[in-house]
């Protein structure tokens, strides 16, 4: 059980406090309520080159990461498609420099026309990195440009392509701040060493005074429901075949998720996973497989792939995935196994509370989605689910005219 | 009460004067196996641990260790792989299985009401494992196409090739592994492997986290029924080093985007005097976030995504580098920039406020690193592998509090001389 006091302040800001005594740290989480799938179909990975611009100093502090590593801290960054998450550990002697940093580019930042493009610099560098010098670095936008038609999570958070983050311009990043970065956009969250009315106090002095912005009511175009199968075919400069395929799933709080998780874990949640055992060891067709949900607010989807051996092909791997899925389709998941992957679940739930950045990160999420008390009763939601369910939502998932499979062909001359 | 904010002057910095070590109370199991445990934490969890002292270094043939260790629970005497994989995923626990240079490491985190059943599946692994032929096949056919893909990046052959520059390629800290490795392992070899190294009598246990009071009782009983087959190991043959006289190296990759780049040397270890020193110095140039070569060449420059320096601890020979994956087209800038900063580490003393930050950030680092019974686990197998004590901590954190910026000059033009170091460019 992760207890935890919350405070709601003028400007909208919402606070978390969970006091733990065992650290001589804090952990201090700022989740920004903006992600990749607000951005304009047009201006994408803005979000994530934002997140960068979030370091490059504030209207009163010239270097952010300078003034934290003065007093001690260490702090990162990410961005998903749904938020954006900012995170730091202090002793917890020094917990108000983390609060005057992060307070001061909650206010404002000092925008830069310089700072910017070195930026912009960065983030192509990240993208080639990360995207398009890595072999398979490609595979998550094409899943997601297959299976999103509509709705923004059809492109990833680094963007459509580099030249939308090289576009970027001064006044679209004070626009994107002014209406995302207020402090009724964001949960904040301290974790460790603090009392729950000495944080609010000093939040309260922080954070107390910055002016909140208007509200931002989210209208995303709601992805139609798949009819008919998609399909596409790629060849790249790789040395082994790679086969996705891909259905839509549920919203993250609906219990649809609780089970499709499940599911995933029975197909590949551990080394004597079906995937594993059938397709892995008796078959003998993939090197790897896997399979895993997106776990996305708005609905996200379900994936499995196999990494093809040299001498089989696609088409087979096809059929025995579609073999591992009726299987879930067509029988009950025996007790046993159910039990095992709720028992994984469990085990991994409880590692997840072991820290305190790792809780005060949980808090925040569960806080977006609507309460952060949701994290304590994430085992209660996966125990419910019984064989029968399984099955349900297997058949409800799983059918063809939902599927989007990408064949990842490779091209390379032996 | 309502407190208006300074948010021009930084609040007041409290200096951080020490650290809580959880020191391990230490004991020896049923087989003879030192046993070191920590206690603490806010959940009921266990981590167990058996480290074998010894790694690649040890083995007759490349890949011998590593996949000795990886196929300890691919069957037993009385086990098939499916069932071991059954247990072990039932009761919510991941064998994690990493085979080093100089240890193999064999653990497992588990929830503390698991742990009885899966000590013993750990215990039977580790003590009667019969490496099945066709295991061993897929394996090895399986991990020969992650390293068919691994070759594709150039970071990673930046890596194993500036070991080989280092240590020479017969070093087993240099070898670089071929494809044809894969075909050349045999059952055989890691039943010897086994035999010889991974025993009793070359192990170190370590238990981390909320155990039982009652725990070296409870491990006691179920270790008492395995007993492991052991054979003196044959003599390790001795390397020497033979790291190349070139200083520029170059593996060209014409479709790579990025190149990557390692620029290093060998270097002394932990067990040297000036390794502290040494350890912040290399922070200062490329340790951190605000460290020199960030702020050069990502932050001012954008150059890279990220470029960083690290020491690498071997027991037989640390290495020290500067790596980073940079655009093509800006690439010999960026190699000049490293050259430059090495220069100036030696040559201009660095600012007060620059020490001071760095200081405190190290100062908080150390503290972070010390955080919970399961960091706390890794710092005293880090100083029991180079049969160190807790006072090694204890002087850094006295170095930290006396060092100055001439220090770091006369480190840098000790250790890191720009003219002293082996470049190497993958892409």
């Amino acid at each position: 059980m992760v207890e935890f006091k919350r405070f709601t302040f003028n400007n909208g800001l919402k606070l978390i406090v969970h006091q733990d005594n065992t650290t001589p740290l804090i952990a201090v989480n700022v989740l920004y309520d903006i992600g990749a799938r607000d951005e304009d179909p047009d201006r994408t990975g803005f979000a994530h080159l934002f997140e960068h611009l979030m370091f490059e100093g504030s209207v009163n502090v010239s270097e952010y990461d300078s003034q934290l590593q003065f007093a001690g801290g260490e702090n990162n960054a990410f961005t998903t498609n749904d938020i954006t998450n900012y995170y730091l550990t202090i002793p917890k002697q020094n917990i108000e420099t983390a609060l005057w940093l992060e307070s001061d580019r909650m206010l404002e930042l000092a925008f830069s026309q310089e700072k910017l493009d070195i930026q912009k610099n960065v983030v192509s560098e990240e993208y080639r990195q990360s995207y398009l010098n890595q072999p398979y670095g490609d595979v998550w936008a094409l899943l997601r440009s297959l299976v999103y038609k509509v709705h923004p999570y059809q492109w990833p958070t680094i963007g459509k392509s580099i030249d939308h983050v090289t576009n970027a311009t001064l006044d679209q990043v004070k626009e994107f701040f002014f209406k995302y970065y207020r402090p009724n956009n964001a949960i904040l969250v301290l974790a460790g060493d603090i009392e729950p009315e000495r944080a609010f106090e000093l939040v309260n002095k922080w954070f107390g005074d910055i002016p909140s912005g208007s509200e931002n009511k989210r209208k995303l175009p709601v992805e139609p429901g798949q009819s008919d199968p998609r399909r596409q075919v790629v060849e790249r400069d790789v040395p082994f075949n790679e086969i996705y395929v891909a259905f839509p799933t549920g919203k993250r709080l609906e219990q649809d998720f609780y089970t499709s998780d499940l599911l995933t874990d029975i197909l590949a949640g551990g080394s004597s996973a079906r995937l594993m055992e059938n397709l892995v060891k008796k078959r003998k067709i993939f090197s790897e497989a896997n399979a895993w949900i997106t776990g996305s607010i708005d609905k996200g989807f379900l994936a499995i792939m196999g990494k093809l051996h040299n001498n089989q092909s696609m088409k087979l791997a096809e059929e025995l995935i579609w073999e591992e899925i009726n299987g879930l389709k067509h029988n009950l998941v025996p007790e046993n196994e159910l039990q095992k992957v709720k028992n994984k679940l469990e085990a991994s739930n409880t590692f997840a509370k072991a820290g305190i950045l790792s809780k005060a990160m949980n808090l925040a999420y569960y806080e977006l989605l609507g309460d952060a008390d949701i994290l304590n009763s994430q085992n209660e939601k996966y125990f419910s689910v019984q064989p029968s369910h399984l099955q349900n939502a297997a058949n409800e998932i799983f059918t063809l005219s939902k599927s989007s499979v990408l064949e990842y062909h490779s091209g390379s001359k032996k | 009460m309502y407190q208006k904010p300074d948010r021009i002057q930084a609040p007041d910095l409290k200096t951080i004067e020490s650290v809580n070590y959880i020191v391990p109370e230490k004991n020896t199991l049923i087989n003879g196996i030192p046993v070191f445990m920590q206690k603490g934490g806010s959940q009921d969890i266990i981590k167990f641990e058996i480290v074998f002292k010894s790694g690649s270094y040890q083995q007759q043939k490349t890949l011998q260790a590593f996949a000795t260790a990886n196929l300890l629970s691919s069957g037993t005497v009385s086990k098939r792989s499916e069932e071991i994989n059954q247990l072990w995923d039932f009761f919510g626990a991941t064998l994690q299985v990493d085979a080093q240079k100089d240890i193999i490491s064999v653990g497992f985190v588990s929830l503390a009401k698991h742990l009885e059943p899966l000590l013993n599946i750990f215990f039977e692994i580790l003590t009667m494992p019969v490496f099945p032929d066709d295991e061993l096949e897929i394996f090895l056919k399986n991990r020969k196409q992650k390293f068919l893909v691994n070759k594709r990046k150039v970071q990673y052959l930046a890596r194993v090739h500036f070991a080989e520059l280092l240590f020479g390629p017969d070093h087993p800290y240099g070898k670089v592994l071929q494809e044809n490795d894969f075909d050349n392992l045999e059952r055989v070899d890691l039943v010897a492997y086994h035999e010889e190294y991974l025993h009793s009598g070359n192990a170190v246990c370590f238990i981390a986290g909320n155990y039982p009071e009652n725990i070296i009782e409870q491990v006691n009983k179920i270790a008492e029924k395995f007993t492991w087959k052991k054979v003196p190991p044959k003599v390790v043959k001795s390397f020497s080093l033979q790291s190349t006289k070139t200083s520029e190296n170059k593996i060209v990759k014409d479709q790579a985007l990025q190149s990557a780049i390692r620029i290093g040397k060998p270097i002394i270890n932990r067990n040297h005097p000036d390794f502290h020193l040494l350890s912040v110095t290399n922070t200062l140039l490329g340790g951190y976030f605000g460290s020199r070569l960030m702020r050069n060449i990502r932050q001012d420059k954008g150059f890279t995504y990220g470029i960083n320096s690290a020491i690498v601890n071997l027991l037989r020979g640390a290495y020290f580098f500067i790596g980073s994956q940079i655009g093509k087209h800006v690439k010999e800038q960026a190699v000049e920039e490293v050259y430059k900063e090495l220069k100036i580490l030696r040559m201009q003393p660095a600012a007060d406020s620059e020490i001071l930050m760095l200081k405190n950030y190290l100062t908080g680092s150390f503290l972070r690193s010390f955080d919970g019974p399961f960091m706390q686990n890794e710092r005293l197998k880090e100083i029991l592998l180079f049969n160190q004590d807790y006072s090694w901590f204890d002087s850094y954190l006295e170095i930290l509090k006396k060092f100055n910026a001439e220090d770091i000059c006369r480190t840098a033009e000790k250790y890191l001389r720009e003219d002293s170091m082996i470049e190497l460019t993958v892409g």
